[in-house]
């Protein structure tokens, strides 16, 4: 556990950190320790025991915990070092020095060689929506009642009503009815679902659970315990139509109104926040404005499969060895990505061109009909049945494409309708 | 339980009367409903320390607006509360209002509150870049500031506790006790009877029901609501100081200020209701604080609000304090109708009242000096703030301290469990004592984990905890109960 | 003979994979005569299933004694009927398991007597 000459030193031990643990050491790091601040690894993994992970990486569909257990089995075999109840609570801006606390170690001083940030997201909280009325309790974050009833074993209550339709709202939904509790209905604002079409069909319309588009809580009842909620229906600019009103008692409210990724360290450490995104801005070897500083996962978009997830983890992890290593020139080439037509967001924001690349992108809105995934000039073209804004796209391109474009000065990536 | 003094409400006006009296040899039981402190408008209020300016020479507003800011730049320092003496402008838009601020400086002057003075536009904006351009001058005081309210109230009770006063939480009173003279013998409350031959009344919103217990009908309380926007502390800067509007036909008007912590915050609106106890947010009420707020600080960053609330202040038909000694019942004394600035007065007010219980109460209790008093009481130390050495070492002494709860505000365990020992009962209780889920997260993260703590520290079953006393319990239950008793 | 066919037009939505498919099934007397809308040969699969005989994977946790958790998560190792995840769910509220607990331990046996087993997901000391 000697805190000198470490290589490649890792920020959270979800699925991007333990990618980033396994792609580190098979590039040929030396020494490669993955911080967790939990007391087991995992990260918000652990808390998603719904089925639904890795079919990709895989081929079948596993709960969070044993696709963290394959993975986790795998760092263990690289050689990865793990160190759980450690938090890293600043990074300092010019030398690159994380400062760690733990109960037994006390609060230490590292300096590696380079740097993975795999912090994953945070949940939008209540106050991000500003919803009036009191404060009560009974209003929880989704994610804050998985742990409650997937970790901790207690319920947050007996009658919910859930506003935003991201997927963990979704899939809490059904979480409360197989244990008994009520789920009165969900609530998105929105005029489309936030989350995948799939946990609509089979974590509400399984059990009968009515979903309301462009309906959103107005106000909030009660001044000891959540008593209830008013719905009321949106206009086309997302304020409450007068006369739509209606009382819904509960409670519980559980919000699911999005995900940010998760930056203080980022920021703490001076490195380049993307307004958009809300992740550090990163090429296409995952580094950030930060040379010696890489970032994967959801710390730097939101993905919506963790394969993603893992898969950016080892390229992050892989190249953070490498400049450990000093194999990364600091000369090498940026090339912008500019987000055009029906793009909201994507990431990474510039291209290398050393090797082939994903561009994960997200619409701006539903594009219901067959429409075309284009990076220009001329690198990629994609046709696809539809385009929605809860299901990632993705720019593939090719090292030797761009190696062949010696002139190239600026990539831009487009959604458009046919 | 027999007291010489019993005060009913531990507001910052109440916990002030308590740690005044506590300088004497007196029993002293302070009396709250709330499950932690403070609760009410101490809690819920823009946290401004006054410069003295904006009461009317002649009221008791005026009388102890001035001395207070002056005890609260010494109380700051012997009690460890976190105070940020930034200084306060009222700003002009026109020459009507320009006029209003020559009527506040000529104001300011008869009240004795020191260095006031108008300045330009201009000025005013090369300390606050980002107020508005149409902002043509600003009246300037510097002694203003800004505290942490949860801060102050916590540590005059707790510096009153540590002299021997005692707190009863959870304490409802109900009703007064009289002796066969009809003169006050003590309060009837939730949880029993306390007796003492002399009760002040500082029960806040609920100061015009209390009066009336003793037949004193000479005043109304009005509760007024007062709604808050709270930003992200990420806007540390954005404004440094405290920003004041003129009032105008619609009300005293909106400001904009930055927490002694560095949150943007913006309010509050004054709305006069019925029900002192609603203190639910509006969308008018949050709709007219945001437009206040952008036309002071035209880029207010609103994208950043972490959370909004509301208070409900003590407002009285005469405009001012109603402090006095009652002729009947002997041994009653109203500090009613105590709002802004009501906070800044707290510590004048205290001292007022010891002379008032002095001269004209001197045959129900006497106030003997007790030469114990010890006027220091040191805050749990603030993790955030400190330096790393710093941080280590207490890390080292207690591992606790190396271990976070609240990550938005960096508020470590060794924090929480020194709350606990302070008294904290409840998650709010945590949060008013260590800002743990004061943050962006507003305790999305810190909850389950501070919960956690109680009940661990407690020994409470973890769905017996809750958020703020009463009812409000956090979980319903374990997980498989719902499915065995519908088994049943 | 007369053809008597009774067709019947079936929209549901696949759950094989995060794509989530819209299917259009066609039933003819009952049996899937034609399934569009899918995007590979699970839609087809997870037609034929869906109408005849729905299946879920069940997930959920069960209480646990000794453990750093008070609860472990579970799954039902194959999907289940859906008709029966609520007497499952009961069936599985009344568990008490010791610590420690091994990932893909089979906590019951032909769960509610539909052949499925319900395992542990985690590992739990």
């Amino acid at each position: 556990m000697e805190n000198n000459n470490i290589d490649v030193l890792i920020i959270g031990a979800g699925p991007a950190g333990v990618a980033a643990g396994i792609g580190a050491k098979k590039e040929g790091a030396e020494r490669v320790v993955v911080l967790e601040r939990d007391w087991d690894l995992g990260g918000i993994l652990q808390q998603c025991i719904h089925p639904g992970f890795g079919l990709r990486t895989f081929r079948e569909e596993l709960t969070g915990p044993e696709y963290m257990h394959r993975f986790i089995n795998m760092a263990h075999e690289a050689g990865v070092e793990f160190r759980t109840n450690t938090m890293v609570f600043q990074i300092d801006k010019d030398s690159n020095s994380v400062w760690t606390m733990n109960k037994e170690r006390g609060i230490e001083c590292l300096n590696p060689k380079s740097i993975v940030l795999t912090m994953g997201c945070r949940e939008r909280p209540a106050g991000a929506i500003r919803i009036p009325g009191t404060r009560p309790a009974g209003i929880y974050t989704a994610g804050t009642a998985q742990r409650f009833v997937n970790m901790e074993g207690y319920m947050p209550g007996k009658r919910a009503v859930i506003l935003g339709s991201g997927d963990i709202g979704l899939i809490m939904a059904r979480r409360m009815i197989w244990e008994g509790a009520e789920v009165e209905g969900v609530y998105e604002v929105m005029s489309w679902p936030g989350g995948l079409r799939r946990n609509i069909a089979q974590c509400l319309d399984d059990y009968g659970i009515p979903f309301h588009l462009q309906t959103t809580v107005k106000k909030i009842h009660g001044t000891d315990r959540l008593e209830g909620v008013t719905v009321a229906k949106v206009d086309e600019k997302l304020n409450p139509i007068d006369g739509t009103e209606r009382y819904v008692p509960c409670d519980t409210l559980l919000l699911a109104i999005g995900l940010i990724p998760e930056n203080e360290l980022t920021r703490m450490a001076g490195i380049e926040i993307h307004p958009v995104t809300g992740g550090p801005v990163v090429n296409d070897l995952l580094q950030t404005s930060n040379p010696a500083v890489f970032a994967a996962g959801n710390v730097v978009i939101v993905y919506d499969l963790v394969d993603n997830v893992s898969d950016e983890g080892l390229i992050a992890g892989a190249n953070a060895a490498k400049f450990a290593a000093g194999k990364i020139s600091p000369n090498v080439k940026k090339i912008p990505v500019k987000g055009g037509e029906n793009v909201r967001l994507y990431s990474p924001q510039f291209i290398t061109g050393e090797s082939d690349t994903i561009i994960y992108m997200r619409v701006t809105h539903p594009i219901e009909g067959p429409c075309k995934v284009t990076a220009e000039p001329g690198l990629y073209t994609q046709k696809l049945r539809y385009a929605r804004p809860g299901e990632m796209n993705e720019v593939r391109l090719k090292a030797d494409v761009i190696k062949s474009k010696p002139d190239l000065k600026e990539i831009t990536i487009d959604i458009k309708p046919l | 339980m027999n007291y010489d003094v019993i005060i009913i409400g531990s507001g910052v006006t109440g916990a002030g009367i308590a740690r005044e009296l506590s300088k004497y040899k007196l029993k002293i039981a302070v009396l709250d409903k709330a499950s932690e402190l403070p609760s009410g408008a101490s809690r819920a209020n823009s946290s401004m320390i006054h410069g003295g300016f904006d009461d009317k020479p002649g009221t008791m507003k005026s009388k102890f607006c001035v001395p207070g800011n002056k005890l609260w730049h010494k109380l700051t320092q012997e009690l460890d509360i976190d105070f940020n003496p930034c200084g306060s402008y009222v700003c002009a838009f026109n020459d009507d209002e320009i006029k209003h601020l020559e009527l506040l400086l000529e104001q300011g002057k008869t009240n004795g509150a020191p260095g006031v003075e108008i300045i330009s536009g201009d000025k005013l904006r090369e300390k606050e870049p980002n107020v508005s351009k149409e902002i043509v001058a600003a009246l300037w005081s510097p002694e203003a500031g800004i505290i942490n309210n949860f801060e102050a109230v916590n540590a005059l009770i707790e510096n009153a506790r540590l002299n021997n006063a005692d707190l009863f939480l959870e304490t409802l009173a109900t009703g007064l006790l009289f002796d066969e003279k009809n003169n006050i013998r003590g309060v009837t409350t939730n949880i029993g009877e306390f007796f003492a031959p002399v009760v002040i009344n500082a029960g806040g919103v609920h100061s015009g029901e209390i009066s009336k217990w003793a037949g004193d009908e000479s005043f109304k309380i009005i509760p007024t609501k007062g709604e808050y926007l709270l930003l992200d502390r990420t806007t540390k800067g954005f404004i440094n100081s405290f920003l004041f509007s003129c009032p105008s036909k619609a009300g005293k008007g909106i400001t904009v200020l930055q927490t002694a912590e560095g949150n943007l915050m913006s309010g509050p609106t004054a709305t006069e209701q019925e029900d002192p106890e609603d203190r639910a947010t509006t969308p008018e009420g949050l709709a007219e604080v945001l437009k206040g707020a952008r036309r002071l600080v035209p880029d207010f960053p609103v994208k950043l609000n972490i959370t909004t609330f509301a208070g409900v202040r003590a407002n009285t038909e005469s405009g001012d304090f109603e402090i006095k000694v009652l002729k009947t019942p002997r041994g009653f004394v109203n500090v009613a109708g105590i709002k802004s600035p009501g906070f800044t007065s707290s510590p004048a007010i205290a001292e007022y009242v010891a002379d008032l219980l002095k001269e004209e109460l001197a045959d129900r209790i006497k106030l003997i000096p007790n030469k114990k008093f010890i006027p220091e009481r040191r805050n749990i130390p603030r993790f955030l703030y400190l330096s790393m050495e710093e941080r280590k070492k207490l890390a080292e002494k207690d591992p606790a301290y190396a271990q976070i709860v609240c990550r938005c505000e960096t508020v470590t365990e060794g924090q929480v469990l020194e709350a606990i020992r302070r008294g904290a009962k409840t998650v709010t209780a945590v949060k008013m004592m260590t800002r743990a889920g004061t943050g962006r997260c507003q305790g999305g993260f810190c909850c389950p984990r501070v919960a956690e703590i109680l009940s661990r520290e407690l020994n409470i079953p973890l769905d017996e905890i809750t958020r703020h006393g009463g009812e409000s319990k956090l979980l319903a239950g374990k997980t498989k109960e719902f499915l065995l008793k519908g088994a049943e | 003979m007369s053809e008597e066919r009774n067709l019947v037009e079936k929209k549901i939505i696949c759950v094989s994979c995060p794509l989530g498919c819209g299917l259009n099934v066609i039933l003819s007397n009952g049996e899937v005569a034609s399934v569009t809308g899918n995007n590979c040969p699970r839609g087809f699969a997870y037609a034929k299933t869906e109408v005849k005989d729905p299946r879920r994977v069940f997930a959920s946790t069960v209480r646990v004694e000794g453990g750093k958790l008070p609860v472990c998560p579970i799954r039902s190792k194959t999907p289940a009927p859906k008709g029966k995840l609520k007497e499952i769910a009961k069936a599985v509220a009344e568990l008490n398991v010791r610590a420690p607990i091994k990932i893909g331990q089979v906590l019951i046996h032909n769960v509610c007597g539909t052949d499925v087993d319900i395992v542990a997901s985690r590992d739990l000391n």
